[in-house]
């Protein structure tokens, strides 16, 4: 029986009066790769904001361990181990590639984030070359390695990705399918929104689909090798 | 008489530059126009004038605290006022600072009425004297005073953890609390820095000009040429625009017509935003995928 890291249970986020979740619950397990499938607008971006903090919940509970988090400000859910690496990316620009990394490791101090950069840089060999370039100078896949080393700078329990591969070339998706790979034989525990569900089906451990903001399917990738189709058809249809 | 005028101008400037800076401060975290600050450097000035002349506190010490003071207030006024209206729409933060600042002005005439209020020479700094220059003991103090806050300033800015946290909660909002970064709180820090720094520009100009209720709005407008001269928003610009401002006023007073002086912000305001609407140091964004 695998670990249970992460409870979400009958969440409901409404943006004004318009519901968007409306009663989502999930499990996430420690050490795996869970990816939330669905339409747009299906919740799922509303899903991990409502994990970070970023929209409050109307009612339903996030429990990371024996911790609520729901209602809690973003600040706080970080400090709990949550970050996440978002559609945007939310780099600071005019800051140089190690500025943005180390300031992922602030809050934790700054007497081991020397060896956790020196970690990131490992990891993406092409951040150490252009570590005193200001971040908005760097390619569209570049930022997006700042802004997940940026996350793994405070050696999250829970790493939150949202489209990850975003507007980036078919190259750097598999750049980010490896790195997954990488990650998850660390242990590091992820959760991700993808629209390219080449590289959801190829990174991911379990999927999830949601439907006007409830869960109407999930499993073993693995297991479901064979019927994507049938996946992809649940999703859309 | 250019050197001269190049001396009074870049110690007008000084003064516009802190004015300036404080409402950068604020508008960079905030995206807040303090359209009431004119009245926290009125503020600061007149409690600086209680300490020193109805309380006798030394000019020093009188200055800090009324630095303190007015750091606390321009907190309070943030967490009090200015967050709990934060959903609602952007002219309501407008009407709320503009509102602020006639209750502090109204407070200070109902104390003092409309008269005008000498404030006692602080130091007796000597003039310098350099062939036909002369560099007065007030050009001096505010010269120097100015020139060590902005060293203090843009030194923590760039130098230390600190100020990458405020670099990285200015230009990114939302990726400062994907750090761990409270930025509510790092806001109400912020007016309170800005009010402080408005106090100090008010300190500055108590023992040199004349204190009135009214004093804030002139060096509201000042502030406001010197922001959209240095480009809306940046921090160098400025105080760079501040200064551009004081000398423009001090060279368009003497070689054009004095009249102008009181007019010059205006003028840099207008043709700014005709000519470039970013100012110097302002930039467009660009998203790159």
């Amino acid at each position: 029986m695998p670990e249970t890291l992460m409870t979400i249970r009958d969440l409901h986020v409404a943006y004004g009066k318009k519901p968007i979740l409306r009663g989502a619950s999930y499990d996430i397990h420690k050490g795996e790769c869970l990816t939330l499938l669905g339409a747009n607008g299906s919740g799922k971006s509303t899903s991990l904001n409502a994990i970070c903090g970023f929209v409050r919940p109307g009612a339903g509970s996030v429990r990371l361990g024996d911790t609520e988090l729901a209602g809690l400000a973003p600040h706080q859910i970080f400090a709990h181990g949550v970050a996440q690496v978002s559609q945007a990316r939310d780099l600071f620009p005019d800051l140089s590639v190690e500025d943005n990394l180390r300031l992922g490791a602030m809050r934790r101090g700054s007497k081991t984030s020397t060896t956790t950069l020196a970690g990131i840089y490992d990891r993406f060999p092409r951040l150490a070359e252009r570590r005193k370039q200001p971040t908005r100078t760097l390619s569209g896949g570049e930022q997006q390695m700042v802004a997940i080393g940026r996350a793994l700078m405070s050696q999250p329990r829970l790493l939150l990705l949202d489209e990850p591969s975003g507007g980036l070339s078919p190259e750097f998706c598999e750049e980010i399918a490896q790195l997954m790979d990488g990650l998850k034989a660390e242990g590091v525990t992820m959760l991700m929104v993808e629209q390219n569900l080449k590289l959801a089906f190829r990174a991911a451990d379990r999927f999830i689909v949601l439907r006007d903001g409830a869960v109407v399917d999930g499993g073993d990738v693995k297991a479901m090798e064979h019927d994507h189709d049938a996946i992809i058809k649940n999703i859309y249809l | 008489m250019l050197m001269q005028l190049t001396i009074s101008g870049i110690s007008q400037g000084a003064i516009y530059a802190l004015i300036a800076l404080s409402l950068t401060v604020v508008y960079r975290s905030t995206t807040i126009v303090n359209f009431g600050h004119g009245d926290f450097v009125m503020a600061g000035a007149f409690l600086s004038y209680v300490l020193v002349v109805l309380l006798g506190v030394a000019f020093v010490p009188a200055a800090m605290l009324a630095v303190v003071a007015m750091f606390l207030l321009g907190l309070a006024f943030s967490r009090g006022l200015v967050r709990p209206i934060r959903g609602g729409p952007h002219i309501g933060f407008a009407l709320m600072c503009i509102s602020a600042g006639y209750v502090f002005r109204g407070i200070a005439r109902i104390v003092w009425g409309r008269e005008v209020l000498p404030m006692p020479r602080v130091f007796d700094i000597n003039p310098i004297f350099i062939g036909d220059l002369i560099i007065t003991g007030d050009a001096i103090f505010i010269l120097s005073t100015t020139a060590i806050m902005l060293a203090v300033f843009f030194g923590v800015l760039a130098l230390t953890d600190i100020g990458k946290m405020v670099q990285a909660v200015y230009q990114s909002a939302r990726g400062a609390q994907l750090i761990g970064i409270n930025v509510d709180r790092f806001n109400d820090f912020t007016w309170g820095i800005g009010a402080a720094l408005g106090a100090i520009g008010g300190i500055l100009i108590a023992p040199i000009s004349l204190l009135h209720p009214d004093l804030g709005a002139s060096f509201l407008i000042k502030g406001f040429a010197a922001m959209t001269l240095g480009g809306f928003g940046s921090l160098y610009g400025a105080v760079l625009g501040a200064l551009i401002l004081g000398l423009s006023e001090q060279y368009a007073g003497a070689y054009i017509d004095s009249a102008l002086i009181d007019i010059t912000a205006y003028l840099v305001i207008v043709l700014v935003l005709f000519l470039r609407p970013h100012g110097l140091f302002g930039r467009k964004a660009i998203v790159k995928v």
